[in-house]
C-alpha cells in the first residue's frame, strides 16, 4: 500500500492551511456566475471558505477510510444506526456550555454512540430479537430522545442562535477554526490507526475465525473500529448532518469497491471519492443562501457510485453487457467463417468463393441473415464481397481464423472420442461450444496429446498450422499451396 | 438549564388534555394511536422477515416522491402526493434489488446507498423550492402532529363530524391494514416463516413481498406528516419488538402491538406537554420506555427473569438415545 | 462402548512417551441459548494421526473444533493443546475453516490470503517480510496455485478456493491442524490433491483433525475416526470403529439408506 504519497498529501494540506484565524462566519456569496464562483471557491479567494473546503476534505478522507471497512464487513446499517444515535449526545454537548463547543459535542456524541452500540449488543445477547430489529430500535429511540432535546433547546431564548438545527442536515459554512483542528486530529488518528494496524484490520475483516486462531484479538479490534467510526461520524456531523452522514461512509467506499480488487487501492479510492464529493457538495451549497451541505455531498457521492456501478471497467453493468455482446458477436463471426470453410471444403477445390445462397443453406438461415453476417465479416476485414454482396471471398486473415476455428472444433471432437471415450455422434454439440474458447496454449497441448492427428472422428481433415498460413483462397492454386485444395 | 425543563404543572400536563384541551389534544392522541397501530401492525411482518431496516429505507426515500407530488399540485392533502410517495417506495425496492443483484455490493450497503440518495434528493428539492413547498426540513424529520387538530374543515359524514381530514385518512388506512392482515393472515404468516412451503402452496413470494412493500409505503406516507421520516421507524418497530418479548404467538403479538400503540400515544402526549417538546418524539420516548419495561420484566426473555434463571442449573442433558432423533 | 474410547490412560500406554498429546479434551460441554450442542466430550488425540470427525447434521462437529480452538464459549470442561491451555498454545494450531464462512468478493488476492497464514507469527503491527512472501509462494506452489497468486479470490472455482485455504494453513507451519469439511464441493482432482497433502503432513509428524461429510470416503481417508453425535459415540482406529453397530448408533435408524456404507461394511466383515 502506498502510504508515502498519502502522508505527503496530508502534510501538505495541513501545513498549507492551518492558519491562525478567528472563526469567520461565511456570508452568502453574492450573485455572480457559477464559473466565477467556482474559481473563487476553489482558489480560496474567500479566506473563510478555506474552513469549509478543508473540513470537507478531512471528512472525505476519514469517512472514505472507515467506510471501506464498513462496506467489506457488511456493517452499513450499523453505521446508519450509530449516526442517528449520536443526536442526543450532540444535544447534550450543546447544553453543556449552551454553545457550539466542539469538544463538548465531540465527547457527548461519542458517548451516545458508544452507549447505542452497547445497547444493540445487549439486545442481541439477551433477547430473541434479531440484529436488524435491535439496530432499528436503537436508531429510532435514541434519535427520538435527541429530537425531544433539540425541540426543547430551540424553545430556549438562546436556542435559535445555537445552530443546533444545522446539525440535522449539515452546514459546511458553520465550520470554524476549532472544528478544523479537531477534524485534523481525528483524521490523522484514523490514517495512523489504519496504516499501523492494516494487516490486523484486513485479516479480522476477511476471516475473523482464522484471525482469532492466529492470535489476534478480533473483538478488541472490532471495538476499536467502532470507536474510530464514532469519531469519523462526529467530525462529519457538522458538514453532512446526522441524517445523511452514514451515506458519506458507505457510498464513496461502495463506489471504490466496484472499481478495484485490492483493499489498499479501495481505501485510497474511497478517500479520494469522499474528498471529491465533500468538496463538490460544499461548493454547491455555497451557491445559494441557507442551502444545507449534507444532501449535496451525498448526491455527489451517489453520482460517483452510479458511474462506477454502470461504467466500472471490470464490474460495471454496462461494461459487462458490452463484453457479453462483443463475445456473442465474435462467436457469430466465427460460426460464419466456419460455414464458409465447410462449403469450400465440400466443393473440394472448385472455385475460391462462396455464394450467399450457399452460405445461407449451410447455416440454415435466411439469405438476409447471411447477407448481414457477410457484411459483418467485411467490416472486420475477414472477407471481401463482390457482385452486390452475393459472392464472398475470404481474406488471408479470414482464412486463418476460419482454419483455426475448424481446427479447434475437430481437435476437440477427436479428443472427446479418444481420450474421453465418447461416441463420435455425441461430440458435435460440445465442440460447437468449446471451439470458441480454446486458447492457443490448450490447442498446442491437444495437438501434442493427439499426436498431431490430421483427421477428425468423421474423417474430415484437421487444418494444420501450414494450412492457416497459406494465403487463403485468393492465393490460387500453385504448387506450394497447401490446404483444402490438396489431395493428401 | 432551568428553562429547559418547564415548570411542572400537574393540571396542565395530566388533566387538561382530557378536559378543556380535549378538542385539540384528543385528536393528537387519536392520531398518534392510529399512526402507531397501523405502523406497528405492518412492522411486525418486517421484524419477522428481518427487514426492519428496509422500513427505515422506505420511510426516508418517499421524501422525493412527496416533494415532487407537492410541487405538481401545491396541496398537502392530495392524492398526487400520496401516489408520488408510493411510487418512490416501489422505486426504492427496485433500486435496492438492482444494486445488490447486479453487482458485488451487498444488500446492506445497497439499502443505505439507495435511501440516502433519494432522501438527499428530497431534501434538496424542499430546500430549493422552500417557499413553494409547505414542508420545512424539521417537519420532515419529526413531523408536526399538533397541527392535526388545526386542519379545518373537519370531515362530516351524514351529519356526524368524524374529525380532521388527516385523522380520518389515517383511521381509514389503519382499518384497511387490519382488514388486509385478517384476510391474508395465513399467506403472510407462511411466506414470512417458510418461503419454501409458501411456494408449494401456490403463494407467490414476489407478489407478497411487493404487496407488503406497497402496504408499508402507504402506511409510511400517511404517517409521515404526523411523525416525520425518521420517527416512523420507531412506530414500525417498537410495538412489535416490545410485544415479541412478551409472547411467541403471532395473534397475541399483534394485539399487544395495538396496546403498545395506544399507551405510547397517550403517555406521549403527556410527556410532550410536560417537557414542551416535539409530541412525536415524546411518543417514541414513551414507546421506548415501555419496550425497556418489557425487556426487563418479560417472564420468558426479560433480564430479571434471566438473572433468576442463571442461578438454576442451566442445561438439561440430552437423551441417551440421541441418535434416534437425527434424520439422515 | 468404553472399549472404543481411547482414554488418556491408554493413549499414554499406546504412545509411551506422549505425556502431552496434541489435543486433550475433558468433559467439554457447549450450549447455544441454553440448548446443549456438545455434551461431556472426553478426547485424547495421539500425535501424527489423521483423524476424521463424522456424524449427522447438527451433531456438533464444527462446534467441537471451534470450541477446541477457543472460538466458542464453553459451559464446562477444558481443552489442552500439547499440554497447555489452548489460548496459550495457538501458535501450534492451524485452521482451515469452511469455505462458506468467508465472503469471496473481498478485495484481496490469492497471495494476500496465503500471507495471512504468516500473520500469526508476526504478532501485532509487524508487516510480512520477504521471507514470509517466499514461504507463501512455496505453499502456493505445493497446492499448484502459484500461477493464480495475483488473482482476486472470487475468480476461482470451489476446488481452487479450497486449495488457497490449505496453502494458508500450510503457511502457518503448525503442528496441529483443524479442518472443517475441506472436501465439500470440490472436484475429483482437488480431492486427490488434498488427501495427498494431508498424508504428507501426517508423514511429517503433524496431527490433523478433519470434519468430514462423506461416510464412504471416511473409511479410506483417515487413520482414526471420531463418531460424534452430541456425545462421543466412538473414537479409535478406523477399522475398529467403522462398524455397522456404531454407525447405527451415530446416525440413527436410517443407516440402511446409505447403501454404499452398508456395502462397505459388508465387504469388510
Amino acid at each position: 500500500m502506498n502510504r508515502i504519497p498519502k502522508i505527503t498529501l496530508l502534510v501538505l494540506f495541513n501545513g498549507f492551511f492551518i492558519l491562525p484565524a478567528t472563526a469567520a462566519r461565511i456570508g452568502d456569496i453574492s450573485e455572480t456566475s457559477v464559473l466565477e464562483q467556482a474559481l473563487r471557491f476553489f482558489t480560496f479567494q474567500e479566506p473563510s471558505v478555506r474552513y469549509a473546503l478543508l473540513g470537507s476534505i478531512f471528512l472525505g478522507i476519514t469517512c472514505g477510510l472507515l467506510g471501506s471497512f464498513i462496506v467489506v464487513r457488511k456493517m452499513a446499517l450499523f453505521g446508519d444506526t450509530l449516526s442517528h444515535a449520536l443526536l442526543p449526545g450532540v444535544a447534550l454537548g450543546f447544553l453543556w456550555n449552551m454553545s457550539k463547543d466542539p469538544i463538548a459535542i465531540f465527547v457527548g456524541a461519542t458517548l451516545a454512540g458508544l452507549l447505542g452500540s452497547i445497547v444493540v449488543h445487549l439486545i442481541k445477547q439477551t433477547t430473541r430479537l434479531k440484529e436488524d430489529t435491535a439496530l432499528g430500535l436503537v436508531l429510532a429511540s435514541f434519535f427520538a430522545v435527541g429530537v425531544c432535546l433539540v425541540t426543547m433547546i430551540q424553545r430556549l431564548p438562546t436556542g435559535n442562535k445555537s445552530g443546533i438545527d444545522k446539525f440535522l442536515f449539515g452546514q459546511a459554512a458553520a465550520i470554524g477554526a476549532d472544528d478544523i483542528k479537531l477534524m485534523a486530529i481525528i483524521t490523522a488518528l484514523a490514517v495512523a490507526a489504519i496504516t499501523i494496524f492494516y494487516k490486523e484490520l484486513l485479516v479480522t475483516s476477511f476471516d475473523s475465525g482464522f484471525a482469532r486462531v492466529a492470535g489476534f484479538p478480533a473483538q478488541a479490534i472490532h471495538y476499536g473500529l467502532m470507536l474510530l467510526l464514532a469519531f469519523a461520524v462526529v467530525i462529519a456531523l457538522q458538514a453532512v448532518g446526522v441524517v445523511l452522514v452514514s451515506a458519506m461512509l458507505i457510498t464513496p467506499a461502495a463506489a471504490a469497491y466496484l472499481l478495484t480488487d485490492r483493499m489498499s487501492r479501495m481505501l485510497m479510492l474511497a478517500s479520494a471519492f469522499g474528498m471529491a464529493a465533500g468538496a463538490l457538495g460544499a461548493f454547491v451549497s455555497f451557491l445559494g443562501p441557507g442551502l444545507p451541505t449534507g444532501p449535496f455531498m451525498v448526491l455527489a457521492a451517489s453520482v460517483v457510485f452510479a458511474l462506477a456501478f454502470l461504467f466500472g471497467p471490470r464490474h460495471g453493468v454496462v461494461m459487462r453487457w458490452w463484453r457479453q455482446h462483443s463475445r456473442s458477436r465474435r462467436m457469430q463471426r466465427e460460426n460464419t467463417l466456419k460455414a464458409i470453410y465447410q462449403v469450400l471444403e465440400t466443393r473440394e477445390g472448385e472455385g475460391d468463393s462462396v455464394s450467399l445462397r450457399e452460405l445461407a443453406q449451410r447455416r440454415r438461415e435466411t439469405e438476409d441473415d447471411a447477407r448481414r453476417q457477410a457484411y459483418e465479416l467485411k467490416q472486420h476485414g475477414l472477407a471481401t464481397l463482390h457482385d452486390d454482396g452475393d459472392v464472398i471471398f475470404l481474406t488471408p486473415d479470414g482464412w486463418e481464423q476460419a482454419c483455426a476455428i475448424v481446427r479447434n472444433h475437430r481437435l476437440w471432437e477427436l479428443y472427446l472420442t479418444h481420450a474421453a471415450n465418447i461416441a463420435a455422434d455425441h461430440v458435435h454439440e460440445d465442440a460447437e461450444k468449446i471451439e470458441h474458447v480454446l486458447g492457443e496454449e490448450v490447442v498446442r497441448q491437444l495437438e501434442k496429446r493427439l499426436d498431431y492427428a490430421t483427421t477428425d472422428p468423421h474423417g474430415k481433415r484437421i487444418p494444420s498450422l501450414a494450412d492457416m498460413r497459406q494465403r487463403g483462397a485468393q492465393a490460387g492454386r500453385s504448387e506450394d499451396t497447401v490446404g483444402y485444395g490438396r489431395r493428401a | 438549564m432551568t428553562s429547559l425543563f418547564p415548570t411542572f404543572d400537574f393540571h396542565r400536563v395530566f388533566v387538561a388534555p382530557w378536559t378543556q384541551d380535549l378538542a385539540t389534544q384528543g385528536w393528537v392522541m387519536l392520531m398518534g394511536f392510529f399512526v402507531a397501530t397501523a405502523c406497528g401492525l405492518v412492522g411486525n411482518y418486517l421484524i419477522l422477515r428481518r427487514m426492519a431496516l428496509v422500513g427505515d429505507a422506505i420511510s426516508h426515500s418517499i421524501l422525493p416522491g412527496l416533494a415532487i407530488g407537492f410541487l405538481l399540485v401545491h396541496s398537502r392533502n392530495s392524492l398526487v402526493m400520496f401516489l408520488g410517495a408510493l411510487a418512490a417506495g416501489i422505486v426504492t425496492t427496485i433500486l435496492i434489488e438492482l444494486i445488490h443483484k447486479k453487482s458485488r455490493v451487498k444488500q446492506d450497503a445497497a439499502i443505505g446507498i439507495t435511501f440516502s440518495s433519494l432522501f438527499a434528493i428530497g431534501v434538496i428539492l424542499i430546500s430549493l423550492f422552500a417557499s413553494k413547498v409547505d414542508l420545512d426540513q424539521e417537519c420532515v424529520l419529526y413531523g408536526e402532529i399538533n397541527n392535526v387538530a388545526l386542519d379545518f374543515p373537519y370531515v362530516s359524514l351524514g351529519g356526524f363530524t368524524l374529525g380532521p381530514p388527516a385523522l380520518v385518512r389515517m383511521a381509514g388506512v389503519t382499518i384497511v391494514v387490519v382488514l388486509l392482515i385478517a384476510l391474508f393472515y395465513k399467506e403472510l404468516l407462511v411466506s414470512s416463516f417458510d418461503p419454501g412451503l409458501a411456494f408449494s402452496l401456490g403463494i407467490n413470494a414476489t407478489v407478497m413481498h411487493y404487496s407488503l412493500m406497497a402496504m408499508l409505503s402507504v402506511v409510511v406516507v400517511s404517517a409521515f406528516e404526523s411523525v416525520g421520516a425518521i420517527l416512523v421507524i420507531a412506530m414500525l418497530i417498537l410495538p412489535g419488538a416490545a410485544a415479541a418479548l412478551l409472547s411467541q404467538r403471532l395473534p397475541v403479538i399483534l394485539l399487544l402491538s395495538v396496546f403498545h400503540a395506544a399507551l405510547s400515544s397517550v403517555l406521549g402526549v403527556h410527556l410532550g406537554l410536560a417537557l414542551e417538546c416535539s409530541p412525536a418524539g415524546a411518543m417514541v420516548v414513551m414507546g421506548t420506555l415501555l419496550f425497556a419495561l418489557a425487556w426487563l420484566f418479560s417472564p420468558s426473555q426479560g433480564l430479571v427473569a434471566g438473572w433468576f434463571r442463571l442461578r438454576m442449573k442451566p442445561l438439561i442433558p440430552p437423551d441417551t438415545d440421541q441418535a434416534a432423533k437425527f434424520k439422515v | 462402548m468404553t472399549s472404543n474410547l481411547i482414554t488418556r490412560k491408554n493413549v499414554a500406554e499406546r504412545n509411551g512417551n506422549a505425556a502431552n498429546p496434541p489435543l486433550e479434551v475433558h468433559d467439554l460441554t457447549v450450549a447455544y441459548h441454553k440448548k446443549p450442542v456438545l455434551w461431556g466430550i472426553d478426547l485424547a488425540v495421539p500425535s501424527g494421526k489423521l483423524v476424521g470427525i463424522v456424524g449427522p447434521n447438527g451433531a456438533g462437529k464444527s462446534t467441537l473444533i471451534k470450541a477446541a480452538m477457543g472460538l466458542l464459549p464453553v459451559s464446562s470442561g477444558w481443552v489442552k493443546v500439547f499440554g497447555e491451555p489452548v489460548k496459550k498454545n495457538l501458535r501450534r494450531v492451524g485452521y482451515v475453516p469452511q469455505r462458506e464462512s468467508v465472503d469471496w468478493d473481498f478485495p484481496v488476492s490469492v497471495m494476500d490470503v496465503v500471507l495471512m497464514g504468516r500473520y500469526g507469527r508476526l504478532g501485532l503491527i509487524k508487516r510480512p517480510s520477504s521471507i514470509d512472501r517466499d514461504v507463501a509462494r512455496e505453499c502456493l506452489d505445493k497446492v499448484k496455485m502459484l500461477p493464480y497468486a495475483s488473482r482476486q479470490i472470487s475468480n476461482l472455482s470451489g476446488g481452487q478456493q479450497q486449495r488457497v485455504f490449505l496453502a494458508r494453513a500450510l503457511a502457518q507451519e503448525s503442528d496441529l491442524y483443524f479442518m472443517d469439511e475441506p472436501f465439500a464441493g470440490v472436484d475429483a482432482a482437488t480431492e486427490t490433491a488434498i488427501i495427498d497433502l494431508l498424508h504428507e503432513l501426517r508423514s511429517k509428524g503433524k496431527t490433523l483433525l478433519v470434519v468430514h461429510h462423506d461416510l464412504p470416503t471416511a473409511r479410506n481417508y483417515f487413520d482414526m475416526l471420531l463418531l460424534l453425535n452430541m456425545r462421543v459415540v466412538a473414537f479409535g482406529p478406523t477399522e475398529e470403529v467403522f462398524t455397522h453397530e456404531l454407525l447405527q448408533k451415530t446416525y440413527g435408524g436410517r443407516l440402511t439408506i446409505l447403501s454404499e456404507v452398508a456395502e462397505a461394511v459388508r465387504q469388510k466383515t
